[in-house]
Protein backbone atom coordinates (compact mmCIF):
# COMPACT_ATOMS: atom_id res chain seq x y z
CA UNK A 1 0.00 0.00 0.00
CA UNK A 2 1.15 3.49 -0.59
CA UNK A 3 2.28 5.75 1.90
CA UNK A 4 -0.76 7.40 3.40
CA UNK A 5 0.78 10.77 3.59
CA UNK A 6 1.69 11.14 0.34
CA UNK A 7 -1.88 13.03 -0.11
CA UNK A 8 -1.40 15.27 2.97
CA UNK A 9 2.08 15.78 1.80
CA UNK A 10 0.48 16.93 -1.85
CA UNK A 11 -1.57 19.17 0.03
CA UNK A 12 0.70 20.68 2.57
CA UNK A 13 2.98 21.86 -0.77
CA UNK A 14 0.34 22.14 -3.34
CA UNK A 15 -2.74 23.72 -1.07
CA UNK A 16 -6.24 22.59 -1.11
CA UNK A 17 -6.70 23.74 -4.65
CA UNK A 18 -9.91 25.05 -4.19
CA UNK A 19 -11.28 28.60 -3.35
CA UNK A 20 -9.94 29.42 0.23
CA UNK A 21 -10.44 32.64 2.48
CA UNK A 22 -7.48 33.91 3.75
CA UNK A 23 -5.90 33.92 7.60
CA UNK A 24 -7.61 37.15 8.66
CA UNK A 25 -11.06 36.11 7.64
CA UNK A 26 -10.20 32.18 8.93
CA UNK A 27 -9.88 34.20 12.37
CA UNK A 28 -12.63 36.19 12.12
CA UNK A 29 -15.26 33.10 11.38
CA UNK A 30 -13.36 30.27 12.93
CA UNK A 31 -15.96 31.08 16.24
CA UNK A 32 -18.74 30.64 14.16
CA UNK A 33 -17.08 27.72 12.36
CA UNK A 34 -16.53 25.71 15.39
CA UNK A 35 -20.10 26.02 17.13
CA UNK A 36 -21.90 24.80 13.94
CA UNK A 37 -19.21 21.40 13.56
CA UNK A 38 -20.10 20.68 17.59
CA UNK A 39 -23.88 21.54 16.68
CA UNK A 40 -23.70 19.14 13.89
CA UNK A 41 -24.36 21.33 11.39
CA UNK A 42 -22.85 21.48 7.73
CA UNK A 43 -20.20 23.80 8.84
CA UNK A 44 -17.69 23.82 5.20
CA UNK A 45 -21.32 25.59 3.81
CA UNK A 46 -21.77 27.91 6.73
CA UNK A 47 -18.71 29.24 6.01
CA UNK A 48 -17.64 28.36 2.81
CA UNK A 49 -13.57 27.80 2.30
CA UNK A 50 -12.62 27.91 5.57
CA UNK A 51 -12.20 24.18 5.52
CA UNK A 52 -10.02 24.26 2.59
CA UNK A 53 -8.47 27.08 4.43
CA UNK A 54 -7.15 24.81 7.45
CA UNK A 55 -5.98 22.45 4.79
CA UNK A 56 -3.49 24.16 3.67
CA UNK A 57 -2.36 26.72 6.75
CA UNK A 58 -0.71 24.58 9.33
CA UNK A 59 -1.00 27.45 11.64
CA UNK A 60 -4.97 27.92 11.38
CA UNK A 61 -5.46 24.76 11.36
CA UNK A 62 -3.57 24.14 14.75
CA UNK A 63 -6.13 27.16 16.07
CA UNK A 64 -9.11 25.51 14.87
CA UNK A 65 -7.88 22.09 16.40
CA UNK A 66 -7.77 24.08 20.11
CA UNK A 67 -10.62 25.66 19.97
CA UNK A 68 -12.72 23.13 19.21
CA UNK A 69 -10.68 21.21 21.77
CA UNK A 70 -11.55 23.50 24.20
CA UNK A 71 -15.43 24.35 23.74
CA UNK A 72 -16.13 20.57 22.64
CA UNK A 73 -14.36 19.47 25.98
CA UNK A 74 -16.79 22.21 28.06
CA UNK A 75 -19.75 21.26 26.06
CA UNK A 76 -19.13 17.53 27.42
CA UNK A 77 -19.58 18.66 30.34
CA UNK B 1 -2.10 38.21 10.71
CA UNK B 2 -3.01 40.04 14.20
CA UNK B 3 -5.60 39.50 15.65
CA UNK B 4 -6.40 43.23 16.88
CA UNK B 5 -5.90 44.32 12.92
CA UNK B 6 -7.74 40.89 11.43
CA UNK B 7 -10.17 42.21 8.26
CA UNK B 8 -12.00 39.56 6.31
CA UNK B 9 -9.69 38.63 3.50
CA UNK B 10 -10.77 36.02 0.32
CA UNK B 11 -7.25 35.03 -1.05
CA UNK B 12 -9.26 33.47 -3.98
CA UNK B 13 -12.86 34.05 -4.00
CA UNK B 14 -15.48 30.92 -2.99
CA UNK B 15 -17.87 30.37 -4.71
CA UNK B 16 -19.92 31.58 -1.99
CA UNK B 17 -17.30 33.07 -0.28
CA UNK B 18 -18.32 33.99 3.56
CA UNK B 19 -21.35 36.53 4.09
CA UNK B 20 -20.53 39.93 5.30
CA UNK B 21 -20.88 41.05 8.67
CA UNK B 22 -24.68 40.58 9.87
CA UNK B 23 -26.62 42.74 12.36
CA UNK B 24 -26.02 41.39 15.67
CA UNK B 25 -28.20 38.52 16.32
CA UNK B 26 -30.52 37.61 19.22
CA UNK B 27 -28.04 36.83 21.64
CA UNK B 28 -28.10 34.15 24.37
CA UNK B 29 -28.81 34.85 27.48
CA UNK B 30 -24.69 34.74 28.42
CA UNK B 31 -23.59 36.57 25.59
CA UNK B 32 -25.55 39.06 26.08
CA UNK B 33 -24.96 39.44 30.00
CA UNK B 34 -21.38 39.93 28.71
CA UNK B 35 -21.81 42.24 26.56
CA UNK B 36 -24.24 44.23 28.83
CA UNK B 37 -21.08 44.11 31.83
CA UNK B 38 -18.37 45.01 29.56
CA UNK B 39 -20.16 48.36 28.21
CA UNK B 40 -20.49 49.91 31.12
CA UNK B 41 -18.91 53.16 32.31
CA UNK B 42 -14.91 52.16 33.42
CA UNK B 43 -15.87 51.68 37.17
CA UNK B 44 -18.87 49.62 36.73
CA UNK B 45 -17.12 47.12 34.13
CA UNK B 46 -14.44 45.75 36.28
CA UNK B 47 -15.75 43.13 37.95
CA UNK B 48 -16.13 41.71 34.60
CA UNK B 49 -13.01 42.39 32.73
CA UNK B 50 -11.89 40.55 35.73
CA UNK B 51 -14.03 37.99 34.87
CA UNK B 52 -13.25 37.82 31.29
CA UNK B 53 -9.51 38.22 32.25
CA UNK B 54 -10.02 34.50 33.96
CA UNK B 55 -11.61 33.33 31.38
CA UNK B 56 -8.71 34.23 28.58
CA UNK B 57 -6.12 33.16 31.05
CA UNK B 58 -7.83 29.51 31.35
CA UNK B 59 -8.44 29.17 27.32
CA UNK B 60 -4.34 30.48 27.55
CA UNK B 61 -3.16 27.62 30.46
CA UNK B 62 -5.22 24.86 27.62
CA UNK B 63 -3.16 26.30 24.91
CA UNK B 64 -0.12 25.82 26.68
CA UNK B 65 -0.86 22.61 27.79
CA UNK B 66 -1.59 21.26 24.88
CA UNK B 67 1.50 22.32 23.44
CA UNK B 68 3.88 21.20 26.62
CA UNK B 69 5.05 18.12 25.59
CA UNK B 70 6.70 19.62 22.16
CA UNK B 71 8.34 21.97 24.45
CA UNK B 72 10.54 20.31 27.22
CA UNK B 73 13.26 23.21 27.52
CA UNK B 74 11.06 25.12 28.78
CA UNK B 75 10.21 25.43 32.56
CA UNK B 76 6.99 26.25 33.99
CA UNK B 77 7.43 29.91 35.36
CA UNK B 78 8.65 30.50 31.74
CA UNK B 79 5.39 28.99 30.27
CA UNK B 80 3.15 30.17 33.15
CA UNK B 81 4.51 33.83 32.33
CA UNK B 82 3.67 33.22 28.04
CA UNK B 83 -0.10 32.04 29.06
CA UNK B 84 -0.77 35.02 31.25
CA UNK B 85 0.86 37.70 28.54
CA UNK B 86 -1.50 35.61 26.26
CA UNK B 87 -4.30 36.61 28.26
CA UNK B 88 -3.26 40.05 28.88
CA UNK B 89 -2.89 40.91 24.92
CA UNK B 90 -6.15 38.66 24.13
CA UNK B 91 -8.13 40.92 26.64
CA UNK B 92 -6.96 44.25 25.12
CA UNK B 93 -7.43 42.82 21.34
CA UNK B 94 -11.40 41.63 23.01
CA UNK B 95 -12.05 44.79 24.52
CA UNK B 96 -10.88 46.81 21.24
CA UNK B 97 -13.43 44.70 19.08
CA UNK B 98 -16.15 44.25 21.04
CA UNK B 99 -18.46 45.86 18.64
CA UNK B 100 -17.32 42.81 16.39
CA UNK B 101 -18.90 40.37 18.23
CA UNK B 102 -22.18 39.43 16.03
CA UNK B 103 -23.47 36.66 18.14
CA UNK B 104 -22.05 34.10 15.48
CA UNK B 105 -21.15 32.35 18.77
CA UNK B 106 -21.38 32.50 21.71
CA UNK B 107 -19.27 35.25 23.60
CA UNK B 108 -16.79 32.67 25.31
CA UNK B 109 -16.07 30.93 22.22
CA UNK B 110 -15.72 34.21 20.35
CA UNK B 111 -13.28 35.26 23.20
CA UNK B 112 -11.41 31.95 23.79
CA UNK B 113 -10.03 32.15 19.80
CA UNK B 114 -7.83 35.42 20.58
CA UNK B 115 -6.31 33.89 24.06
CA UNK B 116 -5.65 30.63 22.05
CA UNK B 117 -4.50 32.51 18.97
CA UNK B 118 -1.93 34.73 21.39
CA UNK B 119 -0.42 31.54 23.08
CA UNK B 120 -0.01 29.28 20.07
CA UNK B 121 1.94 32.38 18.66
CA UNK B 122 4.00 33.05 21.86
CA UNK B 123 4.81 29.57 21.79
CA UNK B 124 5.88 29.44 18.16
CA UNK B 125 8.06 32.05 18.22
CA UNK B 126 9.22 31.20 22.36
CA UNK B 127 9.87 27.24 20.09
CA UNK B 128 11.92 29.10 17.12
CA UNK B 129 13.38 31.34 19.51
CA UNK B 130 16.99 31.63 18.21
CA UNK B 131 16.96 29.18 15.67
CA UNK B 132 18.28 29.87 12.23
CA UNK B 133 15.24 29.28 9.71
CA UNK B 134 15.83 26.47 7.05
CA UNK B 135 15.29 28.62 4.39
CA UNK B 136 17.11 25.95 2.41
CA UNK B 137 17.75 23.39 1.09
CA UNK B 138 14.41 22.55 0.18
CA UNK B 139 13.29 19.21 2.26
CA UNK B 140 11.80 17.13 -0.13
CA UNK B 141 11.70 13.74 2.01
CA UNK B 142 8.08 13.73 2.33
CA UNK B 143 7.87 12.44 -0.76
CA UNK B 144 10.96 10.30 -0.98
CA UNK B 145 9.17 7.38 0.19
CA UNK B 146 8.66 4.44 -2.64
CA UNK B 147 5.27 3.73 -4.22
CA UNK B 148 3.88 0.27 -4.46
CA UNK B 149 4.21 -0.08 -7.77
CA UNK B 150 6.99 0.60 -10.22
CA UNK B 151 4.43 2.80 -12.71
CA UNK B 152 3.38 4.39 -9.63
CA UNK B 153 6.63 5.55 -8.24
CA UNK B 154 7.84 6.32 -11.91
CA UNK B 155 4.51 8.84 -12.00
CA UNK B 156 6.07 10.23 -8.61
CA UNK B 157 9.14 10.37 -9.83
CA UNK B 158 8.02 12.59 -12.10
CA UNK B 159 5.84 14.45 -10.51
CA UNK B 160 7.91 15.53 -7.63
CA UNK B 161 10.80 16.36 -10.49
CA UNK B 162 8.67 18.92 -12.23
CA UNK B 163 7.72 20.05 -9.03
CA UNK B 164 11.56 20.67 -7.89
CA UNK B 165 11.93 22.05 -11.78
CA UNK B 166 8.77 24.21 -11.31
CA UNK B 167 9.66 25.52 -7.73
CA UNK B 168 13.35 26.52 -9.11
CA UNK B 169 12.24 28.03 -12.48
CA UNK B 170 8.46 29.78 -11.96
CA UNK B 171 8.67 30.92 -8.69
CA UNK B 172 9.83 34.49 -7.79
CA UNK B 173 12.64 34.08 -4.79
CA UNK B 174 10.11 35.66 -2.44
CA UNK B 175 7.42 33.29 -3.32
CA UNK B 176 9.94 30.38 -3.17
CA UNK B 177 11.22 31.08 0.09
CA UNK B 178 8.04 31.34 1.63
CA UNK B 179 7.01 28.07 0.12
CA UNK B 180 10.32 26.49 1.22
CA UNK B 181 10.45 27.20 4.66
CA UNK B 182 6.66 26.58 5.48
CA UNK B 183 5.35 24.06 2.74
CA UNK B 184 8.63 22.27 2.74
CA UNK B 185 10.79 23.11 6.01
CA UNK B 186 7.93 23.07 8.37
CA UNK B 187 8.63 26.72 9.58
CA UNK B 188 5.77 27.93 11.29
CA UNK B 189 4.09 31.39 8.71
CA UNK B 190 3.57 33.55 12.03
CA UNK B 191 7.53 32.75 12.78
CA UNK B 192 8.35 33.22 9.50
CA UNK B 193 6.40 36.62 9.36
CA UNK B 194 8.15 38.15 12.07
CA UNK B 195 11.23 36.95 10.45
CA UNK B 196 10.59 39.10 7.48
CA UNK B 197 8.98 41.98 8.81
CA UNK B 198 5.58 41.03 7.58
CA UNK B 199 2.04 39.25 8.48
CA UNK B 200 0.78 35.88 8.33
CA UNK B 201 -2.13 37.15 6.07
CA UNK B 202 0.41 38.65 3.69
CA UNK B 203 2.51 35.54 3.96
CA UNK B 204 -0.37 32.93 3.24
CA UNK B 205 -1.22 35.48 0.52
CA UNK B 206 2.34 34.68 -1.06
CA UNK B 207 2.01 30.93 -0.75
CA UNK B 208 -1.06 30.58 -2.25
CA UNK B 209 0.30 32.69 -5.36
CA UNK B 210 2.93 30.06 -5.15
CA UNK B 211 1.54 27.07 -4.83
CA UNK B 212 -1.53 28.10 -7.86
CA UNK B 213 1.97 28.41 -10.10
CA UNK B 214 3.49 24.97 -9.64
CA UNK B 215 -0.72 23.59 -9.74
CA UNK B 216 -0.54 25.42 -13.54
CA UNK B 217 2.93 24.25 -13.99
CA UNK B 218 1.90 20.95 -13.41
CA UNK B 219 -1.11 21.02 -15.52
CA UNK B 220 0.60 22.40 -18.12
CA UNK B 221 2.45 18.97 -18.33
CA UNK B 222 -0.08 16.89 -17.91
CA UNK B 223 0.36 16.44 -14.29
CA UNK B 224 -2.38 17.68 -12.63
CA UNK B 225 -3.07 16.65 -9.73
CA UNK B 226 -5.86 17.15 -7.09
CA UNK B 227 -4.81 15.85 -3.25
CA UNK B 228 -8.22 16.62 -2.36
CA UNK B 229 -9.83 14.69 -4.49
CA UNK B 230 -7.36 11.77 -5.56
CA UNK B 231 -7.43 8.41 -3.95
CA UNK B 232 -5.54 5.91 -3.25
CA UNK B 233 -2.46 8.11 -2.79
Amino acid sequence: MERPDLKQSLTRLLGPGEPEVGCDACFDYLDRYVELELAGTDADAGVPGLRAHLAGCPACREEYESLRALVGGEQAL
Amino acid sequence: MSAAAATVTVVETAAESPAPLRPVKSLDANSRRWLDELRRPETARQEAIERLHALLLRAAHFEVARRRPGLPHLRGNELEDIALEAADDALVSVLRRLDDFRGDSRFTTWAYKFALYEAAVKLRRREWQGRELPLEPEDWTLFSDTAPTPEREAELRELVGELKRAVGETLTPHQRTVLVAVALNGVPIDVLAERLDTTRGALYKTLHDARTKLRRHLAGRGLAIDPTTEEGT
